[in-house]
Parts: structure tokens; sequence; C-alpha cells
């Protein structure tokens, strides 16, 4: 080509050499700009994953799931209290305390899923649904509550009336709330695995973009710089050479830090959120088992029902096979690991191991209790759902939230990372373009205006 | 220039290409623009065949609904009890919409989205015949149709020493009941007060509502964004109404308890 060039009359090649010039600078002027603009695209989808998965959808998971926890023990602490009767004096305050206590937290949970449900409309139906629901539950609550303290009755099943009181306020916190509150942590855990999908297809692609975009630009800037030496003689233009440098740079940096921004993200979510979306979930279950200990006590026609939900939820949580509680119990106390169900998979490490002994005592706490329950004897039955059984479960919550806690600060070091690292870029990002392209232009410039 | 320029978008085309032949896994019903959906044929107002070949029930429309919620057209195919998990292992329907009680062994083949309705396990006995609750059922003849697991909840779970006859279908278990070879027919209370209302001779629903039946609807397992569009759909059904309204349509008129209908607790679809 040079030769050709070279050979042509001294007119047109005077023309043709700014042309060209002007030809090469412009492909890398348009490959620096697809660069530049897959890094700001990378990152750009990257700050929208992390603002929805760390700062959006994540924090909804653990509000929302603390508003089931709060009103989920609210409707087991009155199941508690009616069948204490008129027994268990300081327990009976401790409880009012605890109700009291877990209305303030479920209305804290409420102004806070409201806050974080942003635009989204069916969340914040939901919200909506759920307050106006639990002012007609307190009623009921309250009416039962006050019926029960005017009939006094020994402790186990209160009178019938009060036990027709308290299946409308549970009905409706059962059926109608907890449903509600339990679907909008589901409802966060979708939306934080759409937008990790989306965003684990899209993004090694504008990593891949960058790669790509970052050695054409190199590739031109040296094929310039080849073509300037030749033109003009000179082995050294420092700012192309510069900018060349730092396109290299900029492009394994941003690749890089693209790269680091996937992996924080796919730790995030595997490492962290998914299991403390499970762990939530477990937990939220757990209470509302504890719950149906009480509700079976209390209500003789549906203590069949509450016994089988039970059954139907430990079963969701760890599975084994078992056509009947009983069983369940049994095979529970026995096997050591390899369960499937919810908790299953979270059952790893310490932490994880205390789990599972945890949840085995809690099962065999309530074998104890279903045991005394068919003998007969309430009054006993009463007494050890109010200790060992709650003290058992107690023990078994508060593992679940160690082994929450773990995922949660894996998930909370993950998003800070992604955090960081993207700061890192945007800083990069305007002040990288802006050299490399004065330095470019410094480069080119001067060769320019030697043909004006 | 422009030579180089089309080298790049081509380079960029190859990449997005590869990229997106990376996300595999089955198809989801996300994805295709018909659904086969599976109903019951041998349940009256829940999933039944009429005479003309089409299909009518509350689970019908549930499914009708659910697909024009995710934009599908669809076609019904029936499904009996027994063959509820084979025709979605096997491709044949892609969505199962049948008084699918969700239990964790069948989460072991099926992923439930749902459920869209709570029912309850009960009893549905002669008119003349006192039987009240699960307990009375002892040393009773009770029906149990293939592929539904209520009889043997009763007897395993339930530690009720009924007798199990097996039978084939709904129909055949009627017949049986009027007929004095069963005493007792139990199930969801939604096919109970179908079947009894249908046969319009006062067969009495006990209402002993002594087990939780969630129906789910069920996908091919694997299908997780199928699933939560599912459960969507749902959530939609329940709020703007229409679950209520169906459930009045169908059941006003059998003595079901329809006082609370509200979105129940999903399974959850990982």
């Amino acid at each position: 080509m040079t030769v050709v060039s070279v050979r042509v009359p001294p007119a047109p090649a005077r023309r043709s050499v700014p042309g060209r010039i002007r030809v090469i600078s412009g492909v890398t002027a348009g490959c620096l700009v697809l660069l530049f603009a897959a890094l700001a695209a990378g990152g750009l989808t990257v700050r929208d994953g992390l603002q929805v998965i760390g700062r959006d959808a994540g924090p909804q998971v653990v509000a929302t799931a603390g508003l089931y926890l709060a009103l989920s023990d609210m409707d087991a602490v009155v199941a508690d209290v009616l069948v204490m009767g008129d027994a268990y004096e300081r327990e009976r305050d401790k409880a009012t305390a605890r109700y009291e206590q877990r209305r303030s937290e479920a209305n804290q949970a409420l102004l806070k899923a409201f806050e974080l449900s942003g635009d989204n409309e069916a969340e914040r139906r939901t919200v909506q649904s759920v307050l106006d629901g639990l002012g007609a539950y307190e009623r009921l609550a309250g009416q039962a509550l006050l019926l029960n303290e005017r009939s006094p009755h020994p402790p186990g099943p209160p009178p019938e009336a009060v036990v027709r009181l308290y299946r409308q306020a549970t009905d409706l916190m059962r059926l109608m709330l907890l449903p509600q509150a339990y679907n909008l942590t589901l409802e966060n855990g979708t939306i934080v695995r759409r937008t990790y999908d989306d965003k684990a297809t899209t993004v090694p692609l504008l990593r891949g973009t960058v790669v790509l975009a970052g050695l054409l630009a190199v590739g031109c800037l040296v094929w310039l710089q080849v073509y300037l030496a030749r033109r003009f003689r000179r082995v050294f233009g420092p700012a192309l050479l510069i900018a060349t440098l730092a396109v290299a740079a900029s492009t394994v940096v941003g690749a890089a830090a693209l790269g680091q921004n996937e992996q924080a993200l796919r730790e995030a979510k595997s490492a962290g959120f998914d299991s403390v979306l499970a762990l939530a979930r477990a937990r939220a279950i757990s209470n509302s088992m504890q719950g149906d200990q009480s509700r079976y006590l209390l209500d003789k026609e549906r203590a069949d029902t509450y016994e089988h939900t039970y059954l139907d939820k430990s079963l969701s949580l760890l599975y084994v096979e078992a056509g009947n509680l009983e069983t369940y119990h049994a095979k529970v106390a026995d096997n050591s690991g390899g369960f499937r169900g919810l908790l299953g998979p979270e059952l790893v490490g310490a932490k994880g191991a205390q789990v599972e002994e945890a949840y085995q005592r809690f099962q065999a706490a309530d074998t104890t209790f279903r045991t005394l329950a068919a003998d007969g004897r309430v009054g006993e039955a009463v007494a050890a759902r109010l200790d060992p059984v709650s003290a058992a479960f107690g023990a078994y919550d508060r593992s679940l939230v160690a082994l929450a806690d773990e995922h949660e600060s894996v998930f909370d070091r993950a998003i800070d990372r992604g955090e960081s690292t993207l700061g890192g870029l945007w800083l990069l990002l305007p002040f990288a373009a802006g050299v490399i392209g004065l330095l470019v232009v410094t480069g080119v410039w001067p060769r320019l205006k030697e043909y004006r | 220039m422009k030579r180089a320029l089309s080298a790049v978008a081509a380079l960029v085309a190859m990449v997005a290409v590869v990229a997106g032949c990376g996300t595999g896994g089955p198809e989801s019903i996300v994805d295709k623009d018909t659904l086969v959906i599976a109903v019951r044929s041998d349940l009256p107002y829940v999933g039944f065949r009429k005479p003309d070949g089409s299909f009518e029930g509350f689970d019908v429309d549930v499914a009708r609904y659910v697909a024009g919620k995710l934009g599908k057209d669809f076609s019904l195919v029936p499904v009996l009890a027994a063959d509820r998990e084979k025709v979605l292992v096997d491709g044949r329907a892609d969505m199962v919409v049948a008084t699918y009680t969700i239990s964790q062994d069948r989460k072991a083949t099926v992923l439930f989205a749902g459920p869209y309705h709570i029912s309850y396990q009960d009893i549905l006995t002669r008119r003349d015949d006192p039987i009240g609750n699960v307990r009375e059922l002892a040393g009773r003849k009770i029906c149990e149709v293939r592929g539904a697991n209520a009889a043997q909840r009763v007897v395993e779970e339930r530690k009720v020493a009924a007798e199990v006859v097996p039978f084939a279908d709904y129909q055949a278990c009627l017949a049986g009941l009027k007929n004095r070879q069963v005493d007792a027919v139990t199930t969801n209370d939604v096919i109970l007060a179908g079947l009894a209302m249908q046969d319009g001779s006062g067969l009495r629903l006990s209402n002993a509502r002594f087990n939780e039946q969630r129906s789910g609807i069920g996908l091919p397992r694997g299908d997780v964004p199928g699933c939560e569009a599912v459960n969507r759909a749902i959530t939609d059904m329940y709020q703007d109404g229409t679950a209520a309204k169906l459930l009045h349509t169908w059941f006003d008129a059998s003595g079901l308890d329809l006082s609370t209908i509200a979105v129940p607790q999903f399974e959850g679809c990982s």
C-alpha cells in the first residue's frame, strides 16, 4: 500500500495522507467510543443489579419475613394465653408483654415494607390489605381474650364461646394475613432471581464487548502509529504511545471490574440471598408450627386439622417419608443428614449442624407433648407446651437466626464489595476517556496540521 | 471504515449469540406460544367433560384465567388422578390444573405453583348415615380412587381403621356409595360438593374438614420462571376478585363454607 502511494503523483498523495490519517483516527475513535460505551453500559447494568438485589429486594425479604414472624407470633401468644386458663399468672403477664412487643414489631415491619415496595403496585396493595386486616384481627383477638378472662377455666381448652371467637381471629390471621406476608417474601425472591438471571447474561456480554473493543482500539492505535512513523519518519509519537497503554490498561481494569462485579452478584445471590430467603421462609413456617401446637390444644374440634398442618409444615422443612406424625418424629430422631425439604440444603457447616440438632430436640419435645395430649392429660400438656416445648422452639429459632446471620453477612460483604468496585469504575471511566481522547488528538492533530 | 465497523458489529453479534446459547435448561411455559393444560374430566363443577367434549368447572376456569394472564393460547386435555404426574413428566401437558394436592413426595417429580385454592378433606355419606367426623369412619368401608391419596390419609395419618375399597374414578365411587358397597367417600370438599350437586339425590357432606388440602398447579420440575409467573397470575386472580367470583359461581349452591376467600400461602418455586 505504501508502495502504491509513493508512486502516485504528489498532489493526490498529499490529499490522501491526511485523508487516510482521518480514516484511521475515525476507526480508532469508533472503537474507543464502543469501549467506553460498553464499560458504561456494564457499569449501569451492575449498578442496577446491586441496587435491586442489595438495596431493594434483599432488605424487603428481611422486612416481610419480620412481618410474618411478628404476626404469626401474635396469634400463637393469644392461643397460649387462652389455654393457660386461670393458672400461670406470671406467664400470662409475660405473654401479654410479648403480644404488645410483636404488635409493635409488626407495625414497624409494615412501615418498612411499604417504604421498600417503591412503585410496585401489587406489593403496596398487599401491605395495605395486611394493615386493614390487622385492625380486624386485633378486635377479634381482644374479644376472645376478654371473654376468656370473664370465664375462668382450668388450663386447657377454653369454653366454646371463646373458641369460636378465637377461630374467627386465627382464620383471619392464618388464612388471610400471613399468606400475604409470606407471598411478599416470595415475590422478592422472584425479583432477585429475575434480576440476577438478567444481569448474569448481560454483564458477561458487555464484558466481552469491552475486551473486543479494547483490543480493536489498541490495534487501531498501533496501526495509526505505524502509519505515522512511516509517513513522517518519526519513530515515537509519545502521546499516541501513552494513549495505547492507557487504552490497554482501561480495557484490563474495566473488564476486571465487571468480572469482579459479576462475581460479587453471584456470591450475593447464591451464597447469601438464596440461603437468607430459605431460612426466612423456614423461620416463618416454624413459627406457625409452634402456634399450631397451642391451637391443637385449644380447639378440640379442629385438633386433627392442626395436627395435620403441623405435620405438613414439618415435612416441608425437613422431608422424610412419613405418613403420620408418629413416624415423622421417629425418623427425624433417628436420621442424621441427607434430608430433603426447605431446610435440607442449608444444614451444612457448624451452624447448620446446630440447627439440625435444635430441630430434632424441638420435634422430640413435640413427641412428649402430643403423647400427653393424646392421653388426655391436658394440664400436663399445657405445661409442656408452655415450658419445654417453647424452650426447645426458642433454641431452634435462635439457631436459625445464627445461621441466617452468617449468610446475611456474606450477602452484605458481597454487595459492599460490588459497590466499591463499581465506585472505582465510575471514577476511572470519565477520567480515562478524557485523557485518552486528549492524547489521541495531541498525537494526530500536529500531523494533520502539516498539511494545512 | 465501513468494513472495520461491520467487522466490529459482526464480532459483537457473535459474542451475543454465544452468550445467548449458554442459558440452557428446559423450555419454560413462559416461552411457549400455546399451552396444553390437563384438567380433570370426571369431577362435576371442578373439572368435567360435557357430552359435547368441552370442559367446565372451577379448575377449568382457573386454567383459563392463568393462561390468559400469561398471554397464551391453550388447549385442554383430560387427565385422571393417577396420570397427573405422568403427563407432566413425559411432556404431554405443560400444566396440570386438576385439584392436585401439593405434597412433599410429589414435589420430587413435579413443581407446584400456587396453591390456587385451599380446601379441606371432608366426608360424603348417604343421607341416613350419621358419620360426623373422621374417627367415625373406623370399621366402615371408604372408597379410594386410584392415584388420589385421600383415603390413605385417613388410615395412615389419622390412624382410623377404615376399610379402603379401590375404584377407578369418582363416578364408580359414587355408584358404590349409593348401592352400599362403601359407606363413605372422602376427599377434597370441592370434589365432594361437586359430586353431590350433580347427583342431586341428597347425599350428605359432613363438613368434618379434617385435613387442609392445598391444590396447586403442577408444572414440569425446574420451570421456576413459569412457576413464578403462575403465582403472580394467582395473586392477580384473588386481588381482582375473579377467584371469589368463580368460587361463588361454582359452589354457592353446594353448602361449602365460602366465608374466607383469600390468596393462599404459596409453596414457593425453588
